[in-house]
Parts: structure tokens; C-alpha cells; sequence
């Protein structure tokens, strides 16, 4: 189910909120469990079991490892979780592409599986093992009621596409957490905004770029307002989702750690990481990079854990070489600045240093987002001049044209610029008054036009459900 | 804080009214606006439970049931253009009153499949007949292009039918029309200003009556709210419909072959309870039908035409009736050709087909 439907909204929510806040306090975590398995059956039924399965091998291992903690066992027991929890996202996720590899490479002949991939597999399955994980290393503490594991686990706010929130945020709030109208009018604004960066913003830029690749007649120009319509595109939906999720979050009583930062106004590559999914990137530093000793050691060594996090961090999101690639294209990059570029960076004026990131992520969602790796060639052929195409036409300058305000509301949106203007008229008692008497006009009236366009439009699919 | 507890109340409100009324509200069949059925709410089954279907059945119903669905397709049609100065919502442009539908680009591989096929037919069913073709342009074709226009190379496309069709008598009617002569609403043209087309197929196709001299009643029909008015979503000004009737035309025996079989049906070159349903221009020749046939008892010749048509031909057939003994109409949208044969009497009967570009730009429609 996606939470820009109208089956979400209209349907799903209401019933879940007035449930929830209906029922007394030591009920709120089986409505939420209720919830959370029926928004997940919903979508993905035949999978369902595979999520109660992983909440089940998590409860029980965390259980060895407290029990024996100190011991051998403590350790077989993680070891024992993280390659359940990973073989079953390895089955559903990667077993085609390494038959395919196999098959390629051996010329075999193993018989494709053709799996659907579980809704969110990627995104739970880095959750339990991070709870496992925390508890073993002490970090956090073990959850005994099944109850309170499993309500985090399939905790349907940020269920199937994140942010990736470890046990340790919020374990004191799965068990003990207030409720208040402060939290859930926060939690509002954060829903609504984050549904609008989805429907209003993220939709049209798709079909934007839908345009763009569907075009007859390709120009130099279509092929850069392609790129860069799919980098707005891929920014309002994900990070409009983690609004959502966090905003749905807030309402039930939980604190999810920010995802996004404004990372289009990142200086360095570097910093762009640091701003976008942090979730993701926070899980690969906590649990991989770091372990694998991290910056210590020698600069190949550094660079060695680098390029290896960075490798994962493109599997991660898609089972196929293009992520792969796009993985390693920042993992170099991050080892290129580390090594020299950024002090080059340092240097130059600060126009340079944005130019220099929004050009680099725009290349690179090139080729996050062809899995044939001649289409991302072409594409950069494209754009480059290399298909000796007119650098614009009149289908160019209609849809530009057309799509222009979307384009300027969208690159608008992107930076703090109005999260500032409202943040320092909060500081303002007049403009604070202003604030806070249409504020809550103006949450309306988007979930209105949020509304016309879920009723018109039946293009409206998340790009990060299937990670 | 006092704007805290306004917030959470007026958006709980929100939520579960819309919800309540959604669900208490009897579900609706059609959209006179988009002519469609709607998706209905379907009973819950564990089979489609399991398989994620009735998801997806829900989804689609919600949306197609919400409460107020027209107004807020309408709110969506002006956030798109106040706000995000879109030139297009949904691919319907709006100038002015007038709505037009991007029909863009021009796809060539569609204009040879057409044009082959056209070939075809003749060589199945006509070739000692006088074989005519004429290409409507859609409204499009009058507006000038610019930034905020994109209209199909019409150009070229000529030029490819010109070049394809070199043994069929072309017959140019790009220079007989108009954008007055099309509703503002509808793709359609009207019947009342067909008058320079009629006039250009007289000459190219040699017909012997005076049309000038014909004296018509003029019936209207307003408000009409064309295909494109519920496209668009937007409250643009409906058009006037007007049929033209004149002394001949009643006499005129109208064969459905989609109600043949039922004696209550004998429509009429027009049938006029399709007035009042979901479109309208069907009151010309019932609308979209894959054969009908035109006898005129009045007639003093014993000629007879056959038209490869699409919709436009509706209305501009019963102006061509006084000069035939019976004219065929078939849709090979609906009908394929290959079978045609076998309804009808191609004998040496003249054979015109009259096709938009809207057609010929997507003839993957036909069969």
C-alpha cells in the first residue's frame, strides 16, 4: 500500500489512527502490530510470512545472545542471525543475477527462480539485523516482550521503504512513549509536506522524464532535462516518503532520525553522502565500515574498506551491475577526494564546488537508473553531443516550457531557502501569528490538491518500493 | 498549543469525513466526463486477497469512487495551469474556450500501416472501383504552432500519403475548413459548416446534384459538452450541436447492422435520444457502429458509395445522400476488413475513404 493512495489516506489511516488512539495505552503496540501486518499484507500477502519469520529469528537469537553473552554461543548466535537474515534477502534478491553472472560466465545453463522481490525486504531486513547486532554489542537493550520486537520490526510507517531506523532510536519509545497534540500536529505538517514533495513535485517530474525517454525525436537538451528531472524526481519521492514516515512516526509517539539534509547543496561528493539516506549510510559506517577498521590502518587499507562499503552500498540498491557501478563510481570519487580532490575543491568558488556535486549526482543517477548498460552509454552520449543530435527542438521547448515552474518549484525545493523564510518568521511575533493562522489553512489545502491529483492520476508508483 | 490542537482536529476531521462519506455514499457507474465506466467495489474474496488483487481492485475503485471525484479532477486541471503554468493537462491543451488534444508526433510507421492498408482493401474489394481518399484534419491542424503548441508534422504527413497513395484519387480538403468549423469541446466538426467540403467532393468525385440548392431545417442542441470538455476537467464553455434535416433525408431507410434483428430500433439519420447520452455527436447515424447503410427511395440514379470512415463521416454523410441510391458506412475499427466481404456488395459502387488524422496517426485502431 502506498501511502500516496487514496486507499492510504482515506481508508487505512482513519480506521488505524482512531484505533489507535481509541484503545487504552498498553493496546497501542498490538494495534500498531495489527496495522503494520495487515498494511504489509495488503501489498504483498504471499510475503508476509517472511516478515514474521525474520521478526521470529531475531527475537529468539537476541534471546541466546543475552543468555549467553560473554560466551561462544553469544557469538554463534549473531553469526547465526546476520546469515539468516542475509540469506533470505540474498534468495529473493540477488539469486537471479548471480545465475545470471554464472551462466554467463561458465556458459551454464541454471534455470532463472524469477522471485517477485518482498516489498521492503532490503530495508526491514537492515533493521533486524542492526537490533541483533546492538544487542550483542551492548548497545542496546534486549527486547523481551515479542510484542514490542515485532511492532518494531513491522512498524508500518517506515516499513517498506525506510529510513532505516535502528532499535536503539527507538527503543525507550516502544515501550514507554507519549502522545500529544504537539507531536501529532508536527507529525501532520511532516506528512502533508512530505506527501505533497511526493505527489505534486516527484509525479511530475517523472512524467517528465517519462516524456523524455519516450521522445521520437531526442535532443541534446532532452537528454540533460531527462537527467536531471530523474535527480529531482528520485529526491522529492524518497525523501517526500521519509516525511511521511517520520510525520507518521510523530504521530504514534516515535522519533525517527531525520534522512535527507538538503543534499543538493552539498560542496563535495563527501557531503552529498552525509545529507542523502543517511539511514543507509549511517548502517554501512556503524556496521561495516567502522568494523572493518575504517580510517585506521594504512590509506590502502582506508581506501580498501572505502570501495568495499561503497560496492555494497550500490548492491544494495538493485541486483544488477548498474548499481554495482554506481556504487563503485562514488566509492572512487570519495577516495578521489579523500586523496586529493578535495583540497583542489577547497579552492575553487563555492559555485564551482555546487556545479562540480550536482554534476557528478546527475551523471551518477544515469547510471543508477539504466540497468542496460548501453542505454546509460547512449544517455551520456546524449549529453555530450556524442549522437550528433540538434541540441534542442520544438518537443524540447514545449515540455521545458511546460514543465518549467515544476522544475523551479522543485530546484526551489530542494534548498533550505523555505525552510529558512519560515524558520525566521517564527522569530517574528507578527509574522508568527501569520504563521500559525494559515498554516493549518494551508496543510488543508494541499491535502486537497494532493487529492485532485491522487483522483486524477493513476501514475503514482514510489521508485524506492522495490530496493 | 492552541494551533497544535487545531491542526490535529481539522486534519482528523478531514480525513474521516472524506472516509465516511466514501464509504456511505452509493458508488457511481459511469463519468459522463471522461465516458467510462467506473471501477466498482468488489467483494472481498480470499483467493484475490491472497494474491494482491483485491489491492490493487481497491485502489482503483477508491479512486474512481472518491466523493466530489469531478471537482477534485477539476481542482487538479487548475492547480495545473494557475499554479504550475502547465500547457497541457492530461494532453488536452485549452486556448482560449476551445480545448485540443496533442496528437504528437507524427508516426510514420502508422501512416504506412494505414496507407497499406488501405491498399489492401482495394485489392480485396475494389479494384475496378473509382477509389477516393480524403484526409480530415483535426483541429490542430488550424492553430499555430509555438512554444506552447505541438502539433504533428502535417507537412510530411501529406507528403507521405501523397507519395503512398499514388494510385488513389487524393481529394484536399485541408484548405475547405477551419478552426470555426470544429466545437471548441469536441474533435468534431460540425455539420453545419460542411458546406466548401461537400462542395470539394462534388468536384473531385463528380457528383451531379446541386447541393447548394438543398434547403435544410436546422435542429439544435445545447448545452453540448464534447469529448474533450470532461478531458480537461476544466468549465469551459459548451457548445451549440446542430443537425441539419432536409425533405430527402426523412425518406431515408438507415440500416444498423448493430440492431439488426431488433424491430424497435429504426433510428433515422438521426437518432435523437443519443442527445442526452454520455455523447452527444452520436445523434449523427448512432454514433460509432461498424456498418450502416443509407437508401434513398427519393433517389434518380442508381449510384451507390461505399466509405472507409471513422466518426467525422457521420455527420457529413447524410449531406451527401441526395446524390446516391444507397451509401455504405463501415468502421473498420470495429469490423474487420477481411470479413467486410461478406456484408457487402462492393458491385461497382464509387469507394471513398475518409479518414482524420487523428486516425491515421494511430491506425493501429484498425482492423
Amino acid at each position: 500500500m502506498l501511502f500516496s493512495s487514496i486507499s492510504f489516506l482515506y481508508y487505512f489511516l482513519p480506521i488505524v489512527l482512531v484505533a489507535y488512539f481509541a484503545v487504552p495505552y498498553r493496546w497501542k503496540n498490538l494495534v500498531l502490530l495489527l496495522s503494520s501486518l495487515g498494511f504489509y499484507f495488503f501489498g504483498e500477502p504471499q510475503y508476509t510470512i517472511i516478515l514474521i519469520f525474520s521478526t521470529i529469528v531475531d527475537y529468539t537469537h537476541s534471546l541466546v545472545i543475552e543468555k549467553k553473552r560473554g560466551q561462544p554461543a553469544a557469538k554463534a548466535a549473531l553469526i547465526s542471525s546476520i546469515v539468516l537474515n542475509l540469506s533470505i534477502l540474498g534468495f529473493f534478491k540477488y539469486a537471479d543475477f548471480f545465475i545470471r553472472n554464472i551462466n554467463a560466465v561458465f556458459s551454464t545453463d541454471f534455470p532463472l527462480l524469477h522471485l517477485s522481490l518482498p516489498l521492503g525486504i532490503s530495508f526491514f531486513t537492515f533493521q533486524t539485523m542492526s537490533y541483533t547486532i546492538d544487542v550483542y554489542r551492548n548497545e542496546a537493550s534486549i527486547q523481551r516482550n515479542p510484542l514490542g520486537l515485532a511492532t518494531y520490526i513491522t512498524l508500518f510507517p517506515q516499513l517498506v521503504a525506510g529510513p532505516i531506523v535502528r532499535y536503539r532510536t527507538v527503543a525507550n519509545e516502544i515501550n514507554d512513549r507519549t502522545h500529544s497534540f504537539d507531536l501529532f500536529a508536527y507529525g501532520v505538517r511532516r506528512f502533508a509536506i512530505g506527501l505533497a514533495k511526493k505527489v505534486l513535485i516527484a509525479n511530475q517530474l517523472g512524467e517528465l522524464y517519462q516524456i523524455t525517454l519516450q521522445t521520437d525525436n531526442p535532443t541534446v537538451l532532452f537528454y540533460w532535462i531527462g537527467a536531471i528531472a530523474f535527480s529531482l524526481q528520485i529526491y522529492f519521492d524518497f525523501s517526500g516518503y521519509s516525511d511521511m514516515a517520520i510525520g507518521l512516526g510523530r504521530i504514534f509517539g516515535f522519533h525517527f532520525l531525520e534522512n535527507f539534509n538538503y543534499p543538493y547543496i552539498s560542496k563535495s561528493v563527501s557531503e552529498f553522502w552525509r545529507r542523502w539516506h543517511i539511514s543507509l549510510g549511517t548502517w554501512f559506517k556503524d556496521y561495516l565500515y567502522i568494523p572493518l577498521g575504517g580510517n585506521r590502518g594504512s590509506t590502502l587499507i582506508w581506501f580498501r574498506n572505502i570501495f568495499i562499503v561503497w560496492f555494497l552500498t550500490g548492491f544494495w540498491h538493485g541486483a544488477n551491475w548498474n548499481f554495482i557501478f554506481w556504487g563503485l563510481y562514488f566509492g572512487i570519487l570519495l577516495i578521489l577526494e579523500k586523496a586529493i580532490l578535495q583540497r583542489i575543491l577547497n579552492r575553487l568558488p563555492k559555485l564551482v564546488q555546487h556545479a562540480y556535486v550536482i554534476l557528478i549526482v546527475v551523471l551518477g543517477f544515469v547510471i543508477f537508473n539504466n540497468e542496460d548498460l548501453g542505454v546509460i552509454v547512449q544517455t551520456f552520449q546524449g549529453m555530450f553531443g556524442g549522437l550528433h543530435l540538434p541540441f534542442a527542438n520544438a518537443e524540447t521547448i514545449y515540455y521545458l516550457r511546460s514543465y518549467a515552474v515544476v522544475i523551479l518549484i522543485a530546484v526551489i525545493g530542494a534548498t533550505p531557502l523555505m525552510n529558512n523564510l519560515v524558520h525566521r518568521g517564527t522569530k517574528d511575533r507578527v509574522a508568527e501569528k501569520w504563521i500559525n493562522f494559515f498554516e493549518p489553512i494551508f496543510l488543508i489545502a494541499l491535502l486537497l490538491i494532493v487529492t485532485g491529483y491522487l483522483v486524477d492520476s493513476s501514475f503514482n508508483p514510489f521508485l524506492y518500493f522495490r530496493f | 498549543m492552541m494551533k497544535n490542537k487545531f491542526t490535529t482536529f481539522i486534519f482528523m476531521g478531514f480525513l474521516l469525513i472524506f472516509s465516511i462519506l466514501n464509504i456511505v455514499l452509493p458508488p457511481t457507474e459511469i463519468s459522463l466526463s471522461e465516458r467510462r465506466r467506473l471501477h466498482l467495489f468488489s467483494d472481498l474474496e480470499i483467493r484475490e486477497l491472497l494474491t494482491g488483487d483485491f489491492l490493487e481492485d481497491f485502489d482503483q475503485a477508491a479512486l474512481d469512487q472518491f466523493f466530489l471525484r469531478e471537482q477534485f479532477r477539476r481542482l487538479k486541471a487548475i492547480i495545473d495551469g494557475k499554479l504550475f503554468h502547465k500547457t497541457d493537462n492530461n494532453d488536452i491543451i485549452v486556448i482560449g474556450d476551445s480545448a485540443y488534444k496533442l496528437d504528437y508526433p507524427l508516426n510514420t510507421e502508422s501512416v504506412t500501416r494505414f496507407t497499406e492498408l488501405l491498399h489492401t482493401i482495394t485489392a480485396l474489394y475494389a479494384q475496378d472501383n473509382p477509389v477516393y481518399f480524403a484526409m480530415i484534419p483535426d483541429k490542430n491542424y488550424y492553430v499555430d504552432p509555438g512554444p506552447d503548441f505541438l502539433t504533428m508534422d502535417y507537412e510530411k504527413l501529406e507528403q507521405l500519403l501523397a507519395e503512398q497513395l499514388e494510385d488513389i484519387t487524393i481529394i484536399d480538403l485541408t484548405d475547405t475548413l477551419s478552426l470555426d468549423d470544429y466545437y471548441h469541446t469536441d474533435p468534431h466538426w460540425k455539420q453545419e459548416n460542411l458546406d466548401m467540403v461537400v462542395a470539394r467532393l462534388q468536384e473531385a468525385m463528380g457528383m451531379e446534384t446541386d447541393f447548394s440548392q438543398i434547403a435544410y431545417k436546422a435542429e439544435q442542441y445545447a448545452p453540448f459538452y464534447g469529448a474533450y470538455y470532461g478531458q480537461s476537467a476544466l468549465n469551459l464553455a459548451a457548445d451549440t450541436l446542430t443537425y441539419r434535416i432536409s425533405e430527402v433525408m426523412k425518406d431515408v431507410i438507415v440500416t444498423n447492422f448493430e440492431y439488426r434483428g431488433d424491430p424497435d430500433k429504426a433510428p433515422g439519420v438521426y437518432e435523437t435520444d443519443k442527445l442526452d447520452s454520455m455523447d452527444s455527436y452520436d445523434v449523427f447515424l448512432s454514433g460509432s457502429t461498424p456498418l450502416i447503410t443509407l437508401e434513398n427511395p427519393n433517389s434518380t440514379t442508381d449510384k451507390e458509395l461505399v466509405i472507409f470512415r471513422d466518426s467525422f463521416a457521420s455527420s457529413l454523410t447524410p449531406l451527401l445522400i441526395e446524390e446516391y441510391q444507397k451509401i455504405t458506412l463501415i468502421d473498420i475499427r470495429y469490423v474487420s476488413h477481411e470479413i467486410i466481404g461478406d456484408y457487402v456488395d462492393f458491385g461497382d459502387s464509387e469507394i471513398l475513404f475518409l479518414y482524420s488524422t487523428l486516425v491515421i496517426n494511430h491506425s493501429e485502431i484498425l482492423k
